[in-house]
Protein backbone atom coordinates (compact mmCIF):
# COMPACT_ATOMS: atom_id res chain seq x y z
CA UNK A 1 0.00 0.00 0.00
CA UNK A 2 1.24 3.81 -0.76
CA UNK A 3 1.02 5.43 2.55
CA UNK A 4 -1.37 8.01 1.39
CA UNK A 5 -3.63 4.78 0.94
CA UNK A 6 -2.46 3.62 4.27
CA UNK A 7 -3.76 7.17 5.69
CA UNK A 8 -6.68 6.97 4.21
CA UNK A 9 -7.49 3.15 5.39
CA UNK A 10 -6.32 4.43 8.82
CA UNK A 11 -8.75 7.32 9.09
CA UNK A 12 -11.81 4.96 7.78
CA UNK A 13 -11.00 2.64 10.57
CA UNK A 14 -10.66 5.32 13.98
CA UNK A 15 -14.26 7.01 12.56
CA UNK A 16 -15.56 2.92 11.89
CA UNK A 17 -13.99 1.29 14.79
CA UNK A 18 -16.09 2.82 17.54
CA UNK A 19 -19.42 2.60 14.92
CA UNK A 20 -19.02 -1.25 14.89
CA UNK A 21 -18.57 -1.19 18.41
CA UNK A 22 -22.12 0.52 18.63
CA UNK A 23 -23.64 -1.88 16.30
CA UNK A 24 -21.78 -4.58 18.22
CA UNK A 25 -23.28 -3.70 21.25
CA UNK A 26 -26.70 -3.39 19.83
CA UNK A 27 -26.69 -6.74 18.80
CA UNK A 28 -24.98 -7.75 22.50
CA UNK A 29 -28.27 -6.79 23.78
CA UNK A 30 -30.19 -8.10 21.56
CA UNK A 31 -28.60 -11.68 22.06
CA UNK A 32 -28.58 -11.21 25.41
CA UNK A 33 -32.50 -10.32 25.49
CA UNK A 34 -33.12 -13.60 23.07
CA UNK A 35 -30.72 -15.71 25.92
CA UNK A 36 -33.09 -14.48 28.54
CA UNK A 37 -36.80 -15.29 26.08
CA UNK A 38 -37.32 -11.78 25.37
CA UNK A 39 -37.94 -9.96 21.77
CA UNK A 40 -34.83 -7.19 22.84
CA UNK A 41 -34.19 -4.06 21.40
CA UNK A 42 -33.48 -2.99 17.75
CA UNK A 43 -29.85 -3.23 17.07
CA UNK A 44 -29.10 0.22 16.34
CA UNK A 45 -30.62 1.30 20.29
CA UNK A 46 -27.34 2.20 21.49
CA UNK A 47 -27.01 4.92 18.26
CA UNK A 48 -30.72 5.67 19.59
CA UNK A 49 -29.55 6.41 22.87
CA UNK A 50 -26.69 8.65 22.02
CA UNK A 51 -28.50 10.62 19.52
CA UNK A 52 -31.20 11.17 22.28
CA UNK A 53 -28.76 12.01 25.23
CA UNK A 54 -27.12 14.74 23.22
CA UNK A 55 -30.68 16.27 22.52
CA UNK A 56 -30.86 16.75 26.40
CA UNK A 57 -30.57 20.00 28.18
CA UNK A 58 -27.15 19.98 29.54
CA UNK A 59 -27.03 20.23 33.69
CA UNK A 60 -23.58 19.43 35.34
CA UNK A 61 -22.67 19.84 38.78
CA UNK A 62 -19.31 21.29 38.09
CA UNK A 63 -17.36 22.35 35.77
CA UNK A 64 -14.14 19.92 36.55
CA UNK A 65 -16.58 16.74 35.71
CA UNK A 66 -17.43 18.02 32.35
CA UNK A 67 -13.83 18.57 32.19
CA UNK A 68 -12.67 15.03 32.63
CA UNK A 69 -15.19 13.24 30.80
CA UNK A 70 -14.04 15.35 27.46
CA UNK A 71 -10.79 14.21 28.52
CA UNK A 72 -11.44 10.82 29.18
CA UNK A 73 -12.58 10.60 25.14
CA UNK A 74 -9.89 12.81 24.12
CA UNK A 75 -7.47 10.09 25.94
CA UNK A 76 -9.66 7.21 24.66
CA UNK A 77 -9.51 8.90 20.76
CA UNK A 78 -5.80 8.83 20.88
CA UNK A 79 -5.45 5.71 22.06
CA UNK A 80 -7.39 4.06 19.43
CA UNK A 81 -5.64 6.81 16.82
CA UNK A 82 -2.31 5.52 17.65
CA UNK A 83 -3.43 1.91 17.60
CA UNK A 84 -5.17 2.31 13.64
CA UNK A 85 -2.11 4.29 12.47
CA UNK A 86 0.17 1.38 13.71
CA UNK A 87 2.19 3.21 17.01
CA UNK A 88 3.16 1.92 19.70
CA UNK A 89 1.23 -0.83 21.98
CA UNK A 90 2.91 0.40 25.35
CA UNK A 91 1.45 4.32 24.24
CA UNK A 92 -1.93 2.47 23.22
CA UNK A 93 -1.95 1.45 26.31
CA UNK A 94 -1.38 4.46 29.08
CA UNK A 95 -3.20 6.87 26.90
CA UNK A 96 -6.41 4.32 27.08
CA UNK A 97 -5.34 3.82 31.23
CA UNK A 98 -5.03 7.71 31.33
CA UNK A 99 -8.56 7.50 29.73
CA UNK A 100 -9.64 5.33 32.66
CA UNK A 101 -8.38 7.22 35.01
CA UNK A 102 -10.10 10.88 33.56
CA UNK A 103 -13.11 8.66 34.67
CA UNK A 104 -12.74 7.83 37.83
CA UNK A 105 -11.77 11.47 38.81
CA UNK A 106 -14.56 12.80 36.87
CA UNK A 107 -16.82 10.69 39.28
CA UNK A 108 -14.43 11.41 42.41
CA UNK A 109 -15.40 15.17 41.41
CA UNK A 110 -19.30 15.19 42.39
CA UNK A 111 -19.60 14.85 46.07
CA UNK A 112 -22.57 11.98 45.88
CA UNK A 113 -21.67 8.60 47.75
CA UNK A 114 -22.86 6.49 44.83
CA UNK A 115 -20.29 8.32 42.50
CA UNK A 116 -17.82 8.15 44.90
CA UNK A 117 -17.79 4.18 45.82
CA UNK A 118 -18.13 3.78 41.60
CA UNK A 119 -14.78 5.93 41.30
CA UNK A 120 -13.13 3.69 43.71
CA UNK A 121 -14.59 0.28 42.50
CA UNK A 122 -13.67 1.75 39.03
CA UNK A 123 -9.82 1.85 40.35
CA UNK A 124 -10.24 -1.84 41.16
CA UNK A 125 -11.57 -2.40 37.85
CA UNK A 126 -8.15 -1.07 36.77
CA UNK A 127 -6.27 -2.76 39.28
CA UNK A 128 -7.19 -6.23 38.10
CA UNK A 129 -6.78 -5.64 34.36
CA UNK A 130 -4.90 -3.09 33.57
CA UNK A 131 -1.54 -5.50 35.16
CA UNK A 132 -2.77 -8.34 32.85
CA UNK A 133 -3.37 -6.24 29.91
CA UNK A 134 0.40 -4.65 30.27
CA UNK A 135 1.95 -8.40 30.91
CA UNK A 136 0.12 -9.48 27.71
CA UNK A 137 1.40 -6.33 25.20
CA UNK A 138 4.66 -7.16 27.07
CA UNK A 139 4.67 -11.01 25.78
CA UNK A 140 3.51 -9.95 22.19
CA UNK A 141 6.38 -7.26 22.16
CA UNK A 142 8.51 -10.28 23.67
CA UNK A 143 7.70 -12.79 20.78
CA UNK A 144 7.65 -10.13 18.02
CA UNK A 145 10.91 -8.10 19.12
CA UNK A 146 8.56 -4.99 18.70
CA UNK A 147 6.07 -3.22 19.69
CA UNK A 148 5.00 -1.54 17.00
CA UNK A 149 1.50 -2.92 15.92
CA UNK A 150 2.25 -1.61 12.39
CA UNK A 151 5.23 -4.32 11.96
CA UNK A 152 3.63 -7.35 13.74
CA UNK A 153 3.92 -9.42 10.46
CA UNK A 154 3.04 -12.80 11.68
CA UNK A 155 -0.19 -15.03 13.47
CA UNK A 156 0.09 -14.42 17.39
CA UNK A 157 -2.60 -16.82 18.09
CA UNK A 158 -0.39 -20.31 18.03
CA UNK A 159 2.11 -18.88 19.79
CA UNK A 160 0.30 -16.87 22.44
CA UNK A 161 -3.37 -18.56 22.75
CA UNK A 162 -2.84 -18.89 26.58
CA UNK A 163 -2.03 -14.99 26.64
CA UNK A 164 -5.17 -14.56 24.37
CA UNK A 165 -7.42 -16.41 26.84
CA UNK A 166 -5.97 -14.38 29.91
CA UNK A 167 -7.58 -11.60 27.86
CA UNK A 168 -11.28 -12.95 28.31
CA UNK A 169 -11.46 -11.88 32.23
CA UNK A 170 -10.13 -8.56 30.45
CA UNK A 171 -12.50 -8.21 27.82
CA UNK A 172 -15.46 -8.90 30.41
CA UNK A 173 -14.49 -6.12 32.90
CA UNK A 174 -13.94 -3.81 30.05
CA UNK A 175 -17.80 -5.04 28.87
CA UNK A 176 -19.48 -3.75 31.85
CA UNK A 177 -20.24 -8.06 32.01
CA UNK A 178 -21.18 -9.71 34.96
CA UNK A 179 -19.64 -11.99 36.91
CA UNK A 180 -17.30 -8.53 36.93
CA UNK A 181 -19.54 -5.17 36.39
CA UNK A 182 -18.10 -4.15 40.07
CA UNK A 183 -18.01 -0.26 39.52
CA UNK A 184 -21.33 -0.12 37.11
CA UNK A 185 -23.42 -2.45 39.19
CA UNK A 186 -27.21 -1.38 38.43
CA UNK A 187 -28.23 -3.31 41.65
CA UNK A 188 -26.01 -1.52 44.04
CA UNK A 189 -24.19 1.55 42.63
CA UNK A 190 -27.07 2.32 40.33
CA UNK A 191 -24.99 3.27 37.47
CA UNK A 192 -21.20 4.05 39.81
CA UNK A 193 -19.28 6.44 38.19
CA UNK A 194 -21.19 7.56 35.38
CA UNK A 195 -24.22 8.45 37.67
CA UNK A 196 -23.58 12.24 38.19
CA UNK A 197 -23.29 12.60 34.74
CA UNK A 198 -26.51 13.39 32.31
CA UNK A 199 -27.85 14.13 29.26
CA UNK A 200 -24.62 15.20 26.61
CA UNK A 201 -22.27 15.10 29.37
CA UNK A 202 -23.45 11.32 29.73
CA UNK A 203 -23.26 10.88 26.24
CA UNK A 204 -19.81 11.80 26.23
CA UNK A 205 -19.40 9.22 28.97
CA UNK A 206 -21.09 6.55 26.89
CA UNK A 207 -18.46 7.09 23.76
CA UNK A 208 -15.34 6.96 25.93
CA UNK A 209 -16.88 3.53 26.43
CA UNK A 210 -17.17 2.70 23.38
CA UNK A 211 -13.84 3.81 22.25
CA UNK A 212 -12.16 2.19 25.26
CA UNK A 213 -14.00 -1.18 24.00
CA UNK A 214 -13.00 -0.46 19.89
CA UNK A 215 -9.11 -0.14 21.88
CA UNK A 216 -9.64 -3.66 23.45
CA UNK A 217 -10.66 -5.20 20.56
CA UNK A 218 -8.08 -3.73 18.11
CA UNK A 219 -5.27 -5.16 20.56
CA UNK A 220 -7.63 -8.44 20.10
CA UNK A 221 -7.68 -8.56 16.31
CA UNK A 222 -3.61 -8.28 16.63
CA UNK A 223 -3.45 -12.03 17.19
CA UNK A 224 -4.67 -12.99 14.17
CA UNK A 225 -2.45 -11.99 10.97
CA UNK A 226 -2.44 -13.39 7.28
CA UNK A 227 -0.33 -12.10 3.87
CA UNK A 228 -3.49 -12.05 2.33
CA UNK A 229 -5.37 -8.40 3.33
CA UNK A 230 -8.82 -10.27 3.18
CA UNK A 231 -8.11 -13.81 4.92
CA UNK A 232 -6.48 -11.20 7.42
CA UNK A 233 -9.40 -8.91 8.10
CA UNK A 234 -12.05 -12.13 8.30
CA UNK A 235 -10.07 -13.74 10.89
CA UNK A 236 -9.90 -10.53 13.39
CA UNK A 237 -13.44 -9.96 12.81
CA UNK A 238 -13.72 -13.87 13.41
CA UNK A 239 -11.65 -13.25 16.21
CA UNK A 240 -13.64 -10.46 17.77
CA UNK A 241 -17.00 -12.04 17.44
CA UNK A 242 -16.16 -15.18 18.86
CA UNK A 243 -14.20 -14.01 22.01
CA UNK A 244 -17.43 -11.33 22.42
CA UNK A 245 -19.70 -13.77 22.21
CA UNK A 246 -17.79 -15.97 25.02
CA UNK A 247 -18.04 -13.57 27.11
CA UNK A 248 -21.64 -12.96 26.46
CA UNK A 249 -22.32 -16.55 27.36
CA UNK A 250 -20.39 -15.88 31.02
CA UNK A 251 -22.73 -12.89 31.30
CA UNK A 252 -25.79 -14.60 30.94
CA UNK A 253 -24.57 -17.68 33.23
CA UNK A 254 -22.60 -15.87 36.39
CA UNK A 255 -23.74 -13.59 38.55
CA UNK A 256 -22.05 -10.48 40.06
CA UNK A 257 -18.80 -11.32 42.62
CA UNK A 258 -17.29 -9.44 45.17
CA UNK A 259 -14.73 -7.06 44.40
CA UNK A 260 -12.25 -8.71 46.10
CA UNK A 261 -12.87 -12.45 43.91
CA UNK A 262 -12.26 -10.30 40.65
CA UNK A 263 -9.01 -8.52 41.67
CA UNK A 264 -7.93 -12.56 42.82
CA UNK A 265 -8.84 -14.04 39.77
CA UNK A 266 -7.69 -11.88 37.13
CA UNK A 267 -4.62 -11.48 38.43
CA UNK A 268 -4.15 -14.89 38.95
CA UNK A 269 -5.76 -16.66 35.63
CA UNK A 270 -3.64 -14.06 33.43
CA UNK A 271 -0.24 -14.21 34.91
CA UNK A 272 -0.11 -17.32 35.14
CA UNK A 273 -1.86 -18.37 32.24
CA UNK A 274 0.46 -15.26 30.42
CA UNK A 275 3.97 -16.92 32.20
CA UNK A 276 2.69 -20.75 31.01
CA UNK A 277 2.49 -19.65 27.80
CA UNK A 278 6.11 -17.71 27.62
CA UNK A 279 7.57 -21.17 29.77
CA UNK A 280 5.99 -23.21 27.31
CA UNK A 281 6.99 -21.32 24.23
CA UNK A 282 10.48 -20.77 25.29
CA UNK A 283 11.25 -24.42 27.09
CA UNK A 284 9.23 -26.89 26.47
CA UNK A 285 8.40 -26.62 22.96
CA UNK A 286 11.98 -26.30 22.06
CA UNK A 287 13.14 -29.00 24.07
CA UNK A 288 11.04 -31.38 22.39
CA UNK A 289 12.17 -30.31 19.08
CA UNK A 290 8.95 -27.75 18.16
CA UNK B 1 -38.47 14.50 11.60
CA UNK B 2 -34.88 14.41 11.84
CA UNK B 3 -32.92 11.32 12.32
CA UNK B 4 -31.83 13.04 16.51
CA UNK B 5 -36.07 13.87 16.57
CA UNK B 6 -36.39 10.00 15.46
CA UNK B 7 -34.04 8.77 17.94
CA UNK B 8 -35.49 10.52 20.76
CA UNK B 9 -38.44 8.55 20.96
CA UNK B 10 -37.21 5.28 20.81
CA UNK B 11 -35.16 5.28 23.66
CA UNK B 12 -37.37 6.33 26.74
CA UNK B 13 -35.18 5.84 29.72
CA UNK B 14 -37.75 5.13 32.99
CA UNK B 15 -37.45 6.18 36.82
CA UNK B 16 -39.90 4.45 39.08
CA UNK B 17 -40.64 6.44 42.09
CA UNK B 18 -43.09 4.70 45.13
CA UNK B 19 -44.49 7.99 46.75
CA UNK B 20 -46.94 5.31 49.61
CA UNK B 21 -47.75 3.13 47.12
CA UNK B 22 -49.53 -0.28 48.91
CA UNK B 23 -46.94 -1.72 46.31
CA UNK B 24 -49.63 -3.20 44.10
CA UNK B 25 -48.78 -0.21 40.84
CA UNK B 26 -45.25 -0.98 41.77
CA UNK B 27 -45.11 -4.83 41.08
CA UNK B 28 -47.45 -4.03 37.95
CA UNK B 29 -44.71 -1.38 36.39
CA UNK B 30 -41.81 -4.30 37.66
CA UNK B 31 -43.80 -6.54 35.66
CA UNK B 32 -43.09 -4.51 32.42
CA UNK B 33 -39.36 -5.80 32.53
CA UNK B 34 -40.27 -8.99 32.71
CA UNK B 35 -39.93 -11.51 29.46
CA UNK B 36 -43.93 -11.39 29.24
CA UNK B 37 -44.33 -7.62 28.50
CA UNK B 38 -40.20 -6.80 27.91
CA UNK B 39 -40.65 -2.93 27.49
CA UNK B 40 -36.72 -3.40 26.16
CA UNK B 41 -38.48 -3.64 22.94
CA UNK B 42 -39.31 0.34 22.60
CA UNK B 43 -35.96 1.24 24.52
CA UNK B 44 -37.08 1.27 27.12
CA UNK B 45 -34.93 0.97 30.15
CA UNK B 46 -35.14 1.46 34.13
CA UNK B 47 -32.48 3.54 34.89
CA UNK B 48 -33.16 4.30 38.86
CA UNK B 49 -31.57 7.56 38.50
CA UNK B 50 -33.29 10.81 38.12
CA UNK B 51 -30.15 12.26 35.95
CA UNK B 52 -30.29 9.68 33.53
CA UNK B 53 -34.52 9.42 33.22
CA UNK B 54 -36.71 10.87 30.61
CA UNK B 55 -39.88 9.22 31.83
CA UNK B 56 -40.95 9.19 35.70
CA UNK B 57 -43.47 6.29 36.31
CA UNK B 58 -44.72 7.58 39.63
CA UNK B 59 -46.78 5.27 41.75
CA UNK B 60 -49.11 6.22 45.06
CA UNK B 61 -50.95 9.20 46.45
CA UNK B 62 -47.76 11.16 47.86
CA UNK B 63 -47.60 11.31 51.13
CA UNK B 64 -46.65 14.91 52.53
CA UNK B 65 -42.99 12.92 53.78
CA UNK B 66 -42.80 12.34 50.07
CA UNK B 67 -43.52 15.61 48.15
CA UNK B 68 -40.17 17.27 48.60
CA UNK B 69 -38.06 14.06 47.68
CA UNK B 70 -40.41 13.50 44.53
CA UNK B 71 -39.75 17.18 43.61
CA UNK B 72 -36.34 16.75 44.49
CA UNK B 73 -36.23 13.87 41.90
CA UNK B 74 -38.36 16.10 39.17
CA UNK B 75 -35.75 19.01 39.46
CA UNK B 76 -32.65 15.79 38.57
CA UNK B 77 -34.16 14.95 35.86
CA UNK B 78 -33.26 17.03 32.73
CA UNK B 79 -35.35 18.18 30.25
CA UNK B 80 -37.03 17.38 28.24
CA UNK B 81 -38.91 14.89 30.69
CA UNK B 82 -42.37 13.68 31.32
CA UNK B 83 -44.82 12.32 34.09
CA UNK B 84 -46.71 9.28 34.19
CA UNK B 85 -48.65 8.91 37.11
CA UNK B 86 -49.94 5.14 37.72
CA UNK B 87 -52.41 3.94 39.12
CA UNK B 88 -55.96 5.75 41.00
CA UNK B 89 -53.75 6.91 44.08
CA UNK B 90 -51.42 8.80 41.68
CA UNK B 91 -53.99 9.90 39.74
CA UNK B 92 -56.40 11.13 42.28
CA UNK B 93 -55.51 9.59 46.10
CA UNK B 94 -58.60 8.03 45.20
CA UNK B 95 -58.99 5.48 48.50
CA UNK B 96 -57.52 8.18 50.51
CA UNK B 97 -59.90 11.17 50.08
CA UNK B 98 -60.03 13.15 52.65
CA UNK B 99 -57.09 11.57 54.61
CA UNK B 100 -54.96 14.85 56.16
CA UNK B 101 -51.40 12.97 55.54
CA UNK B 102 -50.98 13.33 51.65
CA UNK B 103 -51.39 15.28 48.18
CA UNK B 104 -54.07 13.46 46.63
CA UNK B 105 -52.10 12.97 43.18
CA UNK B 106 -49.13 13.61 41.95
CA UNK B 107 -51.09 16.25 39.80
CA UNK B 108 -50.57 18.32 43.04
CA UNK B 109 -46.81 18.17 43.41
CA UNK B 110 -45.90 17.97 39.97
CA UNK B 111 -47.25 18.84 36.38
CA UNK B 112 -48.11 15.01 35.49
CA UNK B 113 -48.43 14.12 31.30
CA UNK B 114 -50.35 10.60 31.46
CA UNK B 115 -53.05 9.37 34.22
CA UNK B 116 -52.95 5.62 34.10
CA UNK B 117 -56.66 4.69 35.85
CA UNK B 118 -56.70 1.00 37.37
CA UNK B 119 -56.39 -0.45 41.07
CA UNK B 120 -53.61 -1.35 40.19
CA UNK B 121 -52.97 -0.31 36.94
CA UNK B 122 -52.56 -3.02 34.18
CA UNK B 123 -49.08 -3.67 32.54
CA UNK B 124 -50.78 -2.99 29.21
CA UNK B 125 -51.98 0.48 30.28
CA UNK B 126 -48.88 1.36 31.55
CA UNK B 127 -47.12 0.56 28.11
CA UNK B 128 -50.05 2.48 26.59
CA UNK B 129 -49.38 5.24 28.53
CA UNK B 130 -45.72 5.38 28.03
CA UNK B 131 -46.19 5.30 24.60
CA UNK B 132 -48.95 8.20 24.34
CA UNK B 133 -46.18 10.33 26.61
CA UNK B 134 -43.63 9.37 23.80
CA UNK B 135 -46.43 11.07 21.15
CA UNK B 136 -46.18 14.15 23.60
CA UNK B 137 -42.97 14.49 23.58
CA UNK B 138 -42.49 13.99 19.84
CA UNK B 139 -44.93 16.89 19.40
CA UNK B 140 -42.57 19.13 22.44
CA UNK B 141 -39.01 17.79 20.96
CA UNK B 142 -38.80 20.70 18.31
CA UNK B 143 -39.52 24.03 20.26
CA UNK B 144 -37.57 22.62 23.73
CA UNK B 145 -35.74 26.12 24.46
CA UNK B 146 -38.84 28.05 24.83
CA UNK B 147 -41.64 25.33 25.94
CA UNK B 148 -39.09 25.28 28.82
CA UNK B 149 -37.96 28.73 30.12
CA UNK B 150 -35.40 29.32 32.09
CA UNK B 151 -33.18 26.14 34.14
CA UNK B 152 -35.14 26.34 38.03
CA UNK B 153 -33.25 29.23 40.10
CA UNK B 154 -33.82 27.24 43.11
CA UNK B 155 -31.34 24.77 44.80
CA UNK B 156 -31.12 21.31 43.46
CA UNK B 157 -28.92 18.57 45.58
CA UNK B 158 -26.63 16.54 43.86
Amino acid sequence: MTPTAQVITSLVLLVAAPLAVGVLLGVDRKLTARMQNRVGPPILQPFYDILKLLGKRRSLLNSGQVCFAQCCLLFQLLALAVLVFGGDLLVVFFLSSAGSVFLVLGAFSANSPFSQMGAQRELLQVLAYEPVLFIVIMAVGFDQRTFLAAQIDRMLLAPLFLAFIALIPVLIIKLQKSPYDIATAHTELVSGPHIEYSGPYLAVVELAHWLEIAVLLGILSLFWYDPNIWVSIAGKATLILVAWFVVMIIDNVTARLVRKRMVSFTLSFGFTLVALNLILLHYVLPGVGL
Amino acid sequence: MTLSDRAKVRSPWILHFDTGSCNGCDLEVWALLSPKYDVERFGMVNKANPKHADILLITGPVTKKCEERLRNLYDQTPEPKLVIACGDCASTGAPFTDCYNHNHGVNNVIPVDVFVPGCACRPEAIIDAVLLAIGKWKEMSNDLPEEYGPEPDHEVRP
